[in-house]
């Protein structure tokens, strides 16, 4: 029974350039109708100036009436062409570069939520959501940049074609000239990239403070810090402004050579084209042709070097995205279960951070508590027994079969490792807590966690919504809830870390009776040190300094053990 | 829009959120930060209106250009393209002049603006940013200063050209003849009616996709933030579903947006048709009766043509503008509200707490305190306890003064609470809450929010005593670690800690400590416990305690139950008198006598 329980979506391995091929070719069909379309626009851009020296040169010179209307007919004939190709351009493109974010996105939400998780360091969610977001997008945009930059060689090409008919030196000078443009302005820009960097990074500081400010504000109150923390936000604040002030400067400079330079070309230009139609060499509809092509080019120029920073900036955002999705796996296994058991729990020489050769079995049944002097110590129980890490050494064996071997949705169907941080989803409160049973009946589980006094303090009592986490609810009530949604989901073993750290102790007393009712004839393990909790369990075992030390009832224990009293009732 | 427009220069709309600025408010606000620099100002009018005006000479050359080659006159070529040349120069001299005269008034300003809104965020009463909740305070100094920088930065500068530019080239085709401008308006009606269109759609299309968007982070967050409980309970498949959802949902509002878009930029093009086809025909008729040049009409043809980028900008810019607009007002809302006024200095002489009768409703109808009455002297060290909701914390953020008793009397010292200024306050009484922050940055810096002209010594003083030195100097650079969102994450215990350390530097003589160690697991709370308990011997404390050893460490417990005082009196003496707290107590430490408590086996036994 080795059968391989999920289709290895992320087996292959992920680089930045298979990212931008991955986007790429899942668009194919929108990128290819933008580029048509987009390269349609450019050719009719470019034609505009063109029927307008022709009609100048062929209907207003002449004052021939009826070639007038056939050029003014031309003439919105291409606009016609344009709106549409422009239209129908930029919507498909938009869809190239959204689809392919998005199929980004849920990649990385999918290795993201990976049954197996991530190994290494722990990224913060903000960080997640910015690359699903940002960065997802970024890579799509080289959709965009791509179509954008096909058309520009279309505008381009157009231009070329136009002109050389005329004259092959003056078709040379546009484009060379416009060439020469585009480097010089870029050359001149890049340096200014660095340094607008740097300008949005102080800016980007000063409101990252602000919001942390704010985000605190309530501790902020707590002792007073409102002087220093906006003093310390101004100091923030003019540090950006100067940065800002001194860039401006620069930053105007370059977009000013750039209108010098375009007004240079366009005066050689014109002082060429002029000279050959003073000669009689080309018409003046091929002076006016040229001049206007000479302003028309950089667009489509500036499109196709776009192209190059774009590039940049996708591949930057996909290396990103990447290492995300080739991070490896935290926990191995691919075996299905044998059968369901009765959800027996056994370590067999189990070490994992200063946890040394532990020894522990959970009988099928049983209500145990385990009482750990450190909280790292029982934190890493729990990540193993949660399968988001496997032990060092040891086995943890469900009734007889290695956890690490199995599938780890396959361990958490039969023991499931109650988060003492939960989170609570967006929804009603009893969405939450049908959450993982969609079918429970919440009677039972409601009351046995001690939300049956939910109704009078919550309007709508379980069917209040929960917004953003559940903010809306106090420490306790979010516990509470949390503890049901556990309970609802009925597994055979299951695991339970300081469940009760936010109510008073009434109601603590409450609970646990409650649970322990519950849960009656399956296994329960409370991972805490409330003498209210442990004196509900069948046997409490005592991890100190790595090792079992003792294990007993909880009077028993408070009878024979000061150590166990000083962890537990000090 | 989001918000309703209306009379809400007032402090408290209706639905709860943060003020926000009339149209009137904000123009004087922003006239009042514009009145140093109105020089400034009167300069950048003076170079955008002279910017554009010599770039209208470029199709006029051009159509000097034309005119002499008609005449195939070679020599007739060489001035026009010296005057090009000196167009363009003109123009980036100008474009250098206008951008950065832009720069260095407008800058200033939003620099003001935004520290403005930040000091009064920080100062507003705390009720007034729950009631709204922090996310709109932090919307309004990310997402609206960022949309207002933006305005500034981009579209002020190229907005401001465009405008100047239409009214240049209008002047220059009347100039060239005035029948040329005449028919340049018939663009003007299919313009103003594109706008019409889109301005009375724009704003909830572009709404939708904000809210769409918003709702995809919340959910990616929610997913995200949420993935160690993800994967307990296996709810994977359902919360890629819900993204997915999400996610094309957001997509679909941006295809709709977009498709929005390019319609109106179809109309655009419409009125750019009608007025070249115009000024075309126009240019015909002309040079047939010979009142213009071709090389005119060529010229009345390109300015109208060089018409379409900055028309089309105004217009697409309009609903940025509009935007930036209500970001504005937003901001100005905020910046607007009064900071709280420094009284005459009541000093605290000594640290004592009176409450009579004191009520407190969060809103109407909602009464938490029905009238408390409790008198601390100056060095005792009370334990507040009772079950949740029986108005515990609300009865600390009133002693902190967060917030005014609605009525009865709060005494600090033996006189009333609103004498004191808030400087005095924070001096004088200091909270740790339930809550938990670290504020980001080198945990120095976060220790001299407390008290910045502390020395190193000073702060190290104040670690050792709240229990921390240790670990502090352990972490990768000490004191200078960079700690908090983006920096080394530290426990809930150490995060208290600090908050402790941070207390013991405003030194004030009552500290009040609200569930201070509800998040920090049993064995950091008892680790934070007996750290307060030390470092705070000899000032007046007020403990907020859910754990019962803490209540039978202080000098004197009161019981506190739905919003009224029902016990008071020392662990020893409650305990015996078997109230309210010797049910408490019992049900805390249940078997901490083996022969009274309920067995195991019986669990029934142990109900209250």
């Amino acid at each position: 029974m080795n059968a391989a329980v999920a289709p290895d979506s992320t087996g292959q391995t992920h680089t930045a350039a298979s990212i931008l091929r991955r986007a790429r070719r899942g668009q194919l069909r929108h990128l290819g109708a933008s580029s048509f379309f987009l390269s349609c626009h450019q050719v009719a851009e470019a034609l505009v100036p063109v029927t307008i020296g022709l009609a100048v040169d062929r209907a207003v010179a002449t004052g021939d009436g009826p070639s007038m209307l056939w050029w003014l007919a031309a003439l919105l004939g291409l606009f016609v062409v344009l709106t549409c190709a422009m239209r129908w351009g930029f919507r498909a493109n938009l869809r190239a570069t959204q689809g392919a974010g998005h199929d980004l996105r849920m990649l990385l939400a999918e290795r993201v939520l990976d049954p197996r998780g991530a190994a290494g360091a722990e990224r913060m969610p903000g960080e997640l959501v910015s690359l699903a977001t940002g960065d997802a997008l970024k890579v799509g945009m080289l959709n965009y940049a791509t179509a954008m930059a096909i058309s520009g060689f279309a505008g381009v090409g157009v231009a070329v074609v136009a002109l050389v008919r005329f004259s092959l030196p003056l078709t040379a000078l546009v484009t060379a000239g416009s060439v020469l443009l585009l480097v010089i302005t870029h050359v001149l820009g890049r340096p200014l990239e660095h340094r607008s960097a740097a300008e949005r990074a102080k800016m980007a500081a000063a409101t990252g403070l602000a919001a942390d400010l704010i985000a605190g504000l309530r501790v902020l109150k707590g002792f007073g810090g409102e002087r220093p923390a906006v003093a310390r936000y101004r100091s923030a604040s003019r540090e950006a402004l100067g940065a800002t002030l001194r860039s401006a400067a620069a930053e105007s400079t370059v977009r000013a050579v750039a209108v010098v330079l375009a007004g240079g070309l366009l005066a050689a230009v014109t002082l060429v084209a002029g000279r050959l139609a003073a000669g009689g060499s080309i018409s003046i509809g091929a002076l006016i042709t040229a001049v206007g092509l000479a302003q028309f080019l950089v667009d489509p120029l500036n499109r196709i070097t776009g192209f190059g920073s774009q590039r940049a900036q996708s591949l930057a955002s996909a290396g990103r995205i990447a290492a995300i999705l080739d991070a490896p796996h935290a926990v191995g296994g691919t075996r299905q279960a044998t059968a369901a058991g009765p959800g027996r729990l056994r370590f067999e020489g189990f070490s994992a951070g200063t946890i040394r050769g532990l020894d522990l079995e959970v009988a099928a049944g049983e209500f145990v508590g385990i009482v750990a002097s450190d909280p790292k110590e029982a934190a890493a129980l729990l990540a193993v027994l949660a399968r988001d890490a496997d032990p060092e050494t040891g086995t943890v064996l469900l009734d007889g079969e290695s956890v690490a071997q199995l599938y780890p949705d396959e361990t958490r169907s039969v023991v499931l490792v109650a988060p003492h941080d939960a989170e609570l989803f967006e929804g009603t409160v009893a969405d939450n807590i049908r959450s993982a049973a969609p079918g429970a009946e919440l009677g039972p589980v409601v009351a046995a966690a001690g939300l049956d006094d939910l109704e009078e303090v919550l309007s709508e009592g379980l069917r209040t919504r929960l917004l953003h986490g559940g903010v809306s609810l106090s420490g306790g009530q979010r516990q509470r809830v949390a503890l049901a949604r556990a309970l609802a989901a009925d597994v055979p073993v299951l695991v339970l870390h300081e469940p009760t750290t936010a109510v008073d102790s009434l109601t603590e007393l409450k609970i646990t009776q409650g649970v322990r009712q519950l849960r009656d004839g399956a296994s329960t393990v409370c991972v805490t040190s409330s003498p209210a909790v442990l004196s509900f369990c069948d046997r409490v075992v005592v991890l100190d300094g790595g090792v079992i030390t003792t294990e007993g009832t909880h009077e028993e224990l408070v009878g024979s053990h000061p150590r166990y009293r000083e962890l537990v009732l000090a | 829009m989001r918000r309703r427009p209306g009379p809400s220069a007032g402090p408290e709309p209706e639905d709860g959120l943060l003020p926000k600025a009339g149209a009137g408010e904000t123009w004087r606000y922003a006239l009042r930060l514009l009145r140093p620099r109105w020089y400034l100002a009167v300069l950048t009018v003076l170079a955008l209106a002279v910017g554009a005006a010599v770039q209208l000479v470029t199709p006029r050359a051009l159509g000097w250009v034309i005119d002499a080659a008609i005449e195939g006159d070679r020599g007739a070529i060489v001035w026009p393209v010296q005057v090009l040349v000196l167009v363009a120069v003109a123009t980036g001299v100008f474009q250098v002049l206008t951008r950065t005269l832009i720069a260095f008034v407008a800058e200033p300003v939003l620099a003001t603006l935004r520290e403005e809104v930040v000091e009064r965020a920080l100062h507003l009463p705390s009720g007034a940013v729950e009631r709204s909740g922090a996310g709109d305070l932090v919307a309004r100094i990310s997402g609206d200063v960022e949309v207002v920088t933006t305005a500034i930065r981009n579209i002020v500068p190229t907005l401001a050209m465009s405008v100047f530019l239409v009214w240049m080239t209008a002047v220059g085709l009347a100039v060239i003849d005035w029948r040329f401008a005449a028919v340049a308006l018939l663009a003007v009606p299919t313009d103003l009616y594109a706008l019409r269109w889109y301005l009375r759609r724009s704003g909830p299309v572009f709404a939708a996709q904000r809210v769409a968007e918003g709702a995809r982070a919340q959910q990616l967050l929610d997913s995200v933030g949420g993935a160690d409980t993800v994967r307990a309970f296996r709810l994977g498949p359902d919360h890629l579903r819900l993204m997915a959802g999400r996610s094309e949902e957001a997509m679909d509002c941006s295809f709709r947006a977009m498709r929005f878009r390019t319609r109106f930029w179809g109309r655009m093009h419409l009125s750019e048709a009608i007025g070249v086809a115009a000024v075309l025909v126009a240019g015909f008729y002309l040079v047939r009766d010979g009142s213009v040049t071709v090389g005119a009409a060529t010229a009345a043809a390109f300015y109208f043509s060089r018409l379409f980028e900055p028309v089309n900008m105004v217009l697409m810019m309009i609903d940025m503008v509009q935007e930036a607009g209500a970001a504005l007002s937003r901001l100005v809302g905020v910046a607007g509200v009064p900071l709280p006024e420094q009284r005459e200095e009541t000093v605290l002489t000594e640290p004592s707490i009176d409450l009579r009768d004191v009520r407190f409703a969060y809103g109407a109808g909602h009464e938490v305190l029905h009238g408390v009455d409790l008198a601390v002297p100056a060095g005792e060290r009370l334990a507040v306890v009772g079950a949740s909701g029986a108005g515990k914390t609300t009865l600390a953020k009133l002693v902190a003064g967060l917030h005014p008793p609605a009525s009865g009397e709060l005494r600090l010292g033996g006189q009333p609470v609103d004498r004191f200024g808030p400087d005095e306050l924070r001096r004088s009484v200091g909270l740790i809450t339930q809550e938990v922050h670290v504020f980001a940055g080198p945990l120095i810096e976060d220790l001299r929010l407390a008290r910045p002209e502390a020395t190193e010594a000073d702060l190290e003083g104040a670690l050792e005593r709240a229990g921390a030195l240790e670990w502090v100097t352990a972490l990768p650079s000490g004191i200078r670690t960079v700690v908090g969102k983006g920096g080394h994450r530290l426990t809930p215990t150490q995060a208290q800690e600090l908050a402790l350390a941070r207390i013991l530097l405003v030194d004030a003589p009552i500290v009040i400590l609200d569930e201070a160690t509800a998040e920090a697991g049993s064995a950091g709370a008892r680790r934070l416990e007996l750290a307060a308990q030390r470092a705070l011997s000899g000032r007046t404390v007020l403990l907020v305690a859910h754990r019962l050893t803490q209540a039978a460490a202080a000098d004197r417990v009161v019981v506190l139950d739905r919003g009224r005082v029902v016990e008071s009196g020392s662990h020893d003496a409650l305990v015996t008198a078997g109230g309210h707290y010797a049910r408490m107590w019992s049900a805390w430490s249940s078997n901490g006598d083996p022969t009274k408590g309920p067995a195991s086996s019986a669990p029934s036994s142990a109900s209250a």
